[in-house]
């Protein structure tokens, strides 16, 4: 994974998964994660991601996408005790679930790999 | 990269997400039985009124020790709402029977998470799952014996009511 650097010089980076439309990045010290999407950078501590995840992932996407209705093309994602919110087109939905399905891919992988080489190897 | 996700939990989400299916599953137990003690004791079956009244608490507990284990291990438990509950029953004879569905019912979705925990290697909480192993042994044993009675004694002339003093006696006591 590559190592990129933040605003702050002091605080190192490592990006977890990153596409097109964003990035999330993992601080190691502060233990939590920075989401670069929709042009702002959030914060994410264990407990928030996991509440934006399943934010996410509860969105009906095909009821978006198959609605009729004349309000606008938004969704607000809310999460509770968080400082962050998104409102988000439904593009910019699809865009946010893929970067959060694979940076829980990425978290995933790194936990096995921790798991069958460094705890085994140590 | 430091693995933060396993630091924070111990149980992978998936696990988290069966034993939360589960929690749901045992209060859904435990009101389900609330019910056939109302309608037992409604119809006059005072013992398997107090039977089933002891079940529902049997269950309750059996929710609340999954609720903890997924809070202990770091994870989200979630307390789920029961609706649709059938509170009228045909016979004395289908309350019984409902009841050894539920209880196989149970069994089979803890198998199936045990089934998971084999995949994933979670031993923690494949041994945290022993105990209920052990407790279905005894509910689907009860509920059998139960039904058993219904064709032993005959629920002809005071049938029911030999049947109902009997629930009451039924034990597991087997050292297997």
């Amino acid at each position: 994974m590559q190592v990129i650097e933040t605003i702050d010089s002091q605080v190192k980076l490592q990006e977890v998964f990153s596409t097109k439309s964003g990035s999330v990045s993992q601080c190691d010290r502060e233990n939590c994660w920075y989401i670069d999407f929709a042009g702002k950078v959030s914060r994410f501590d264990y407990r928030c991601l996991l509440l934006l995840k399943k934010a996410v992932y509860n969105i009906d996407i095909e009821a978006l996408l198959l609605k009729n209705a004349k309000s606008a093309d938004i969704e607000i994602v809310f999460i509770c005790a968080s400082d962050h919110f998104y409102v988000l087109s439904t593009l910019e939905i699809i865009a946010l679930k893929e970067l959060l399905q694979g940076t829980f891919t990425m978290l995933e992988l790194n936990h096995i790999i921790q798991d069958r080489l460094y705890r085994l190897a140590v | 990269m430091k693995d933060i996700m396993r630091a924070k939990c111990l149980i992978s989400a998936e696990i988290e997400s069966l034993i939360n299916q589960q929690i749901r599953k045992e209060a859904q137990s435990s009101a389900i039985y609330l019910a056939m003690a109302s309608w037992c004791d409604r119809n006059g079956f005072d013992n398997s009124a107090a039977y089933f009244f002891k079940q529902s608490d049997e269950e309750r507990h059996h929710q609340l020790k999954f609720f903890k284990y997924i809070l202990d291990m770091g994870g989200t438990s979630v307390s789920p709402d029961i609706t649709g509950l059938k509170i009228e029953y045909n016979s004395f004879r289908e309350i019984f029977e409902d009841a050894l569905d539920q209880e196989i019912s149970v069994t089979q979705s803890i198998k199936s998470i045990a089934a998971r925990c084999h995949k994933e290697q979670d031993y923690v909480t494949l041994e945290f799952l022993n105990w209920f192993f052990k407790e279905q042994r005894e509910e689907e044993y009860k509920a059998r014996r139960a039904i058993e009675l219904f064709e032993i004694i005959g629920e002809q002339g005071t049938g029911h009511w030999e049947i109902d003093k009997h629930i009451g006696k039924i034990q597991y006591d087997s050292e297997a």
